[in-house]
């Protein structure tokens, strides 16, 4: 016979019987009994020693009816009012004699373990077996069932792990994300969706989504949307989503279906992303490329023009080469200048110095002078072409073909108070005597003709004998027109 | 002036760049036509007012004022229905489609001898 706790470390109690049986011969008959029936068994003395095989989930107990001991009733139930939910320890009494006309303290005793069948003494053999192995049948049950119960409580705790996780990061990303039903209703909605569109949580779900488009794009989402819960293709559509600031932006829906195995539709899961800034950059870009083409084309034009003007008015095929190549070069340092300027606008006084650069020698035959008023792009290349004529016209007839030559530049502004008046003035003095050329060449058009135009104004070319000078009259408005 | 040259009409030059205008009118004059020019859709209207002997209109398309170059063609088809329309572009794709039928359209910049060589068939069909 073996007793106590070293049992506990050799046997499961949760496979064994306990027996307690204190008093007389009962308790070694039931353990000889049990063991020969391969049914493992822990036998112990006392109620307190019961209470920590029930603490460690003993399957069943065989115990007497006489080790019932009234004062231990509430440590009983105690313990086992302490027992999981899914836990009903079978009890098997041994009688006090027959198993009926009890007394009511009898009763409240035997009420007292919940779940107890009564076994008359003296000990039948089979009955006892009987009774035993059906009360660790009914616990296997029990066992049974808190796995199962175990199981469902994990899956519910891996549910709501899952959908904290999902949660997590379906707010924390960029995108609004959203799901509906296989009908389109839209169901879900993350936090990202109601920081952008600024509408409280659930206001959105059914159809309501769509008047948060731009009216002119209702329709074309509807459609998109519509062919696809009606095909199962995927969706995907450009489209502009009220902010919560008033605006409209640009955004990229998106959205999948989710198929169960047969390939039924399940749900739809879709994001939107904020595509606005691209967007504008795209259009930008459109817009610059444009621009960009419609001056490559003027410029090229204006080339041609030049090109032309200068063949058509050249003696020979050496000098039109010269000229068409500096004409180029200065027309290449103009666009330079204003590529500086962002093709808005520049200053006067930058524009013309930088023309008069490669005209320049060592020493200075300019004198400039004047307000650094605002230029346009147009009059600025105009500007810069007219005064590469003049530059290249003084140098060779000029009064820059001579040692003591000088050119004087001003311009200013005049007081008329309705109209103010730009007058640019190029006066040569010290050259040679001035006499008026023959023919007309691409120069001087340039300087007579398109200059004036380019400025909205007139020009006055006066080949005074003691030196050439040229002037131009606009509305102040002209110079950036 | 020859025989030939008086049976041809004017033309009238529109285009904002000055530089591109002169050039155009020194091509089409040398081409034998007698030319006017003007910087706008308003300034060309007004000439058109005031010349009976425009019988075909040469423009740009892209230039500033109320008025583009396929505004001022579609004007001046129905105010002038006989007046021929010569257009020249450096955006030709998109404006062909609103511009008046039997619009005949150039690139920027100009291929002088195919110009020359239409202004010249146009001439020939309206006299």
């Amino acid at each position: 016979m073996t007793f106590g706790s070293d049992i506990l470390t050799r046997v499961d109690p949760q496979s064994a019987v306990a027996v307690l049986a204190p008093r007389g011969r009962d308790g070694a008959v039931a353990e000889r009994l049990l063991t020969d029936a391969g049914i493992a068994v822990i036998v112990t003395t006392t109620i307190d020693a019961l209470v920590d095989l029930i603490h460690a989930q003993i399957a069943a107990v065989l115990v007497t009816e006489e080790a019932l001991d009234a004062d231990k009733t509430d440590t009983l139930k105690d313990a086992l009012s302490l027992q999981p939910t899914w836990s009903d320890i079978p009890f098997v009494v041994l009688s006090n004699g027959g198993t009926h006309h009890r007394t009511d303290n009898a009763m409240q005793r035997m009420d007292a373990l919940q779940n107890a069948v009564l076994l008359s003494r003296p000990l039948h053999a089979d009955e006892l077996i009987r009774s035993v192995r059906s009360a660790l049948t009914a616990r296997e049950r029990q066992h049974h069932a808190r796995r199962l119960l175990e199981e469902l409580q994990l899956r519910q705790r891996q549910l709501e792990e899952s959908e904290a996780k999902f949660h997590a990061i379906a707010d924390s990303v960029d995108q609004m994300i959203w799901t509906t039903l296989p009908d389109g209703f839209h169901d879900y909605y993350n936090q990202r969706w109601y920081q952008f569109t600024g509408v409280p949580e659930g206001s959105t779900d059914g159809e309501a989504w769509n008047d948060m488009f731009h009216p002119d794009d209702q329709d074309r989402a509807w459609g998109t949307w519509r062919h696809s819960l009606q095909t199962g293709e995927s969706y995907e559509i450009e489209y502009r989503l009220k902010h919560h600031s008033g605006g409209y932006r640009w955004v990229l829906g998106r959205a999948q279906p989710l198929r169960d195995a047969t390939g039924q539709i399940q749900r739809w899961y879709g994001s939107c992303t904020d595509i606005h800034d691209i967007k504008l950059a795209q259009e930008q870009r459109q817009l610059l490329l444009a621009e960009m083409n419609h001056r490559v084309k003027n410029t090229l034009a204006m080339v041609h023009a030049m090109v032309s003007q200068t063949l058509r008015q050249s003696d020979n095929l050496i000098d039109a080469r010269a000229s068409i190549q500096s004409r180029i070069s200065m027309m290449a340092q103009a666009h330079d200048r204003l590529v500086h300027t962002t093709w808005t606008e520049t200053r006067i006084m930058d524009v013309t110095n930088a023309a008069l650069i490669p005209h320049r020698m060592n020493d200075d035959r300019f004198t400039i002078d004047g307000p650094d008023l605002p230029i346009g792009s147009k009059q600025a290349l105009a500007l810069t072409m007219a005064l590469h004529e003049l530059a290249t016209n003084a140098t060779k007839y000029g009064s820059l073909s001579q040692v003591d030559g000088q050119v004087r530049i001003t311009w200013y502004t005049d007081n008329t108070p309705l109209e103010p008046n730009f007058n640019f003035v190029w006066q040569e003095t010290g050259g040679p005597a001035v006499e008026k050329p023959m023919r007309r060449g691409f120069g001087s058009r340039m300087i007579e003709q398109a200059l004036a135009g380019y400025f909205s104004g007139n020009v006055e070319l006066d080949y005074d004998r003691s030196g050439l000078c040229f002037k131009l009259i606009a509305p102040l408005m002209g110079l950036q027109a | 002036m020859t025989l030939a040259s008086k049976a041809l009409p004017a033309i009238l030059v529109v285009e904002d760049e000055p530089l591109i205008r002169m050039e155009a009118v020194d091509m089409i004059e040398d081409a034998g036509f007698k030319v006017y020019d003007a910087a706008s859709a308003d300034a060309a209207i007004l000439m058109m007012e005031q010349y009976d002997d425009i019988g075909i209109l040469f423009t740009d398309i892209d230039m500033p004022g109320s008025m583009d170059g396929i505004k001022l063609a579609t004007y001046v088809r129905d105010r002038w229905p006989p007046v021929a329309i010569v257009i020249a572009s450096g955006k030709i794709d998109y404006d062909r489609m609103l511009a008046p039928l039997d619009s005949t359209f150039f690139p920027k910049p100009y291929p002088t001898g195919q110009i020359v060589k239409t202004l010249k068939d146009i001439a020939s069909r309206l006299t």
